[in-house]
């Protein structure tokens, strides 16, 4: 499929960029949404470049046209949809119509300047906008139709700028339940840079390295206490200890783990321990040296405890210091907004989606967090998506491909004659 | 993340004219009133940057690249004209177009006078929990602490975390 008169779904988020054709399954296009460039070079790289096989991250300067989530930098943007749009789907602009997924609460002055850019910069036929829950609950109804007899569901998305969570009746956001938190992938990775550079290494440049060791390394654990205590002891019992290997440019271009079946061996602990509460200062000690011994050799670091107190950042913020509710809590303030008759309802059929709900047993801990605040006689049922990262774009590829999909746009000739706020009426959001 | 001198800071200090890298918010906390809860929020922030602010300082690093040889002064002023006019030409380009971050914009926007039924983005913050209390971990191995240094107010878990903080740590934030 190129070209042709087809309608280009395009989800712009703020770390991967979710493109492709309407009808599809799946995007043509997963890639980083930014521009890079490495300290010795001038030259930019752009999107999916900076995933090339030969390209080693390590410093490099990243240059994000998002910011918290809005699009703020259009000319950074622009650039990325060129090379998204000529290079890897080799598609024409002026010859096709695009579905556009923003973030809610969009203010007029960016709706402006995302207009500009898809109808003066690219000339697109047509521009349709819809928002990420409402395309994830198309998509989950369409799948699994007997969950969803109610029409209505709660999508917690939890993407790489902040989480939302959003009550979505008949395909139609609650505008005023919507409750968001401030954090997301690029606090945890944040985060785990300050860790790793306070312990051991200096990593706070290197934000694609973190990013993968965060996806490789990182899990939800269900008891932090307990699992505070195994990480103490030494090297050869503790279950949670692994390192990461830097690139060096010459051997390796690119960083991983050192040994991924010792990284794994935290799941074969069962879930509901009851530990021995005994330190001995043996481990302890011994647990320093080998702390200090790996990081002179080779570039690499050691990580045992943060590898679930990153995670852990989301279901309880405060104890970073934000004055923020946990994610649990998000959920219960979202659903309180809404009438009492959909409360129930809205309880039961919970969708989690985007990228950082991927850390393992996080629906675990998340139904074990929300069920303390729930009234007994609700029940509380959580559905994780296969594919978080595309749960949104196939949505839109879904509603790209409905017969009606033409009138719910505005066309390029509209938009000229009336401009862009009478044009932003037609989206209701 | 300049070098700066640290003599001038607090009575505590040890003259040191070593120059020691420092993240530019943690100064700027320090310098201002060597306040705990200041450089609480200096991390904080840290914690939602988007990278952006390390192209501007890849411009001056350049400089310090190409300056190792002091003893060249001259060829030290050519190469700082020609890394002005580098900045003139991409970089500020770029910069001046993203000088406004997402805040400033929220500011124009002006969300206050709306009425109140309507939502916006500040009325859907979740706001602050329902239980202040928390947990603190230990800023040398990451387990339960139960104690605080005197002087910076960071927390460790037992004796042996405490002395590695006083060695490497105390006041002097790597970053």
């Amino acid at each position: 499929m190129t070209g042709g008169s087809g309608v280009v779904v395009l989800d712009n988020g703020g770390g991967l960029l979710k493109a492709g054709f309407g009808g599809d399954m799946n995007p043509i296009a997963v890639v980083p949404n930014c521009m890079g460039k490495l300290p010795g070079s001038k030259k930019w790289l752009v999107a999916d470049q900076l995933q090339a096989q030969d390209v080693d991250v390590t410093g490099m300067t990243l240059r994000r046209p998002i910011d918290r989530g809005y699009l703020i930098n259009t000319e950074v943007q622009r650039e990325v949809w060129e090379r998204v749009l000529h290079n890897l789907l080799q598609v024409d602009p002026t010859n096709s119509s695009l579905l556009l997924v923003e973030p809610q609460f969009n203010p007029p002055a960016l709706q402006h300047a995302t207009d500009e850019l898809v109808f003066e910069e690219f000339g697109f036929k047509s521009l349709g906008v819809a928002d990420a829950p409402s395309l994830v609950h198309l998509y989950e109804a369409s799948r699994q139709p007997s969950l969803f007899r109610a029409q209505c569901s709660l999508v917690v998305d939890c993407g790489f700028s902040f989480t939302h969570a959003c009550p979505v009746l008949h395909n139609f956001t609650l505008n005023y339940a919507v409750r968001r938190m401030d954090l997301g992938g690029k606090a945890l990775t944040n985060y785990l840079k300050e860790l790793v550079s306070y312990r051991s290494l200096n990593v706070m440049d290197e934000t694609l390295l973190i990013d993968d060791a965060k996806e490789k390394l990182c899990f939800v654990s269900l008891d932090v206490p307990g699992d505070l205590h195994l990480a103490r002891l030494s090297s050869k019992d503790s279950p949670f200890r692994c390192s990461y290997i830097l690139p060096d440019g010459i051997t390796y271009k690119k960083g991983f783990v050192k040994d991924l079946d010792e990284a794994h061996r935290y799941c074969s602990i069962p879930a509901n321990r009851e530990w021995v509460g005994k330190d001995s200062t043996d481990s302890d000690r011994s647990k320093f040296e080998d702390r200090k011994k790996p990081e002179l050799s080779q570039n690499e670091f050691v990580l045992t405890n943060e590898r679930f107190l990153v995670p852990e950042m989301l279901f309880h913020p405060i104890d970073l210091g934000m004055n923020q509710a946990g994610i649990a809590e998000c959920i219960v303030r979202a659903i309180q907004a809404c009438h009492p008759y959909l409360q129930p309802v809205l309880f039961e059929s919970i969708i989690l989606t985007g990228g950082t709900t991927l850390f393992p047993r996080f629906a675990e801990r998340l139904e074990r967090e929300l069920r303390p605040l729930v009234p007994d006689d609700y029940q509380v049922k959580i559905i994780a998506q296969d594919d978080p990262i595309l749960g949104a774009w196939r949505g839109g590829s879904l509603l790209a491909h409905r017969p009606d999909f033409e009138l719910m746009c505005v066309t390029k000739s509209e938009y000229e004659e009336m401009g862009s706020m009478r044009c932003r009426r037609r989206f209701f959001h | 993340m300049e070098g700066e001198d640290e003599e001038n800071v607090g009575p505590f200090r040890r003259t040191s004219a070593r120059t020691r890298r420092m993240a530019t918010r943690m100064a700027s906390a320090l310098a201002s009133s060597d306040n705990r809860a200041q450089a609480a929020l200096a991390r904080l922030e840290a914690l939602e940057s988007d990278n952006a602010a390390a192209e501007v300082v890849d411009l001056n690093d350049d400089d310090e690249y190409d300056s190792a040889d002091e003893e060249d002064h001259v060829l030290m002023q050519k190469k700082q004209s020609k890394n002005m006019k580098r900045k003139t030409r991409q970089g500020k380009a770029l910069e001046k177009k993203a000088a406004r971050s997402f805040m400033d914009v929220l500011q124009e926007a002006n969300l206050e006078s709306l009425p109140p039924h309507v939502p916006t983005y500040s009325r859907a913050a979740v706001g602050p929990p329902s239980t202040s209390s928390r947990r603190y971990y230990c800023s040398v191995c990451g387990s339960s602490a139960n104690y605080t240094c005197v002087r910076c107010g960071t927390r460790f878990c037992s004796c042996r975390c405490q002395v590695i903080h006083n060695d490497t740590r105390c006041l002097k934030f790597v970053a």
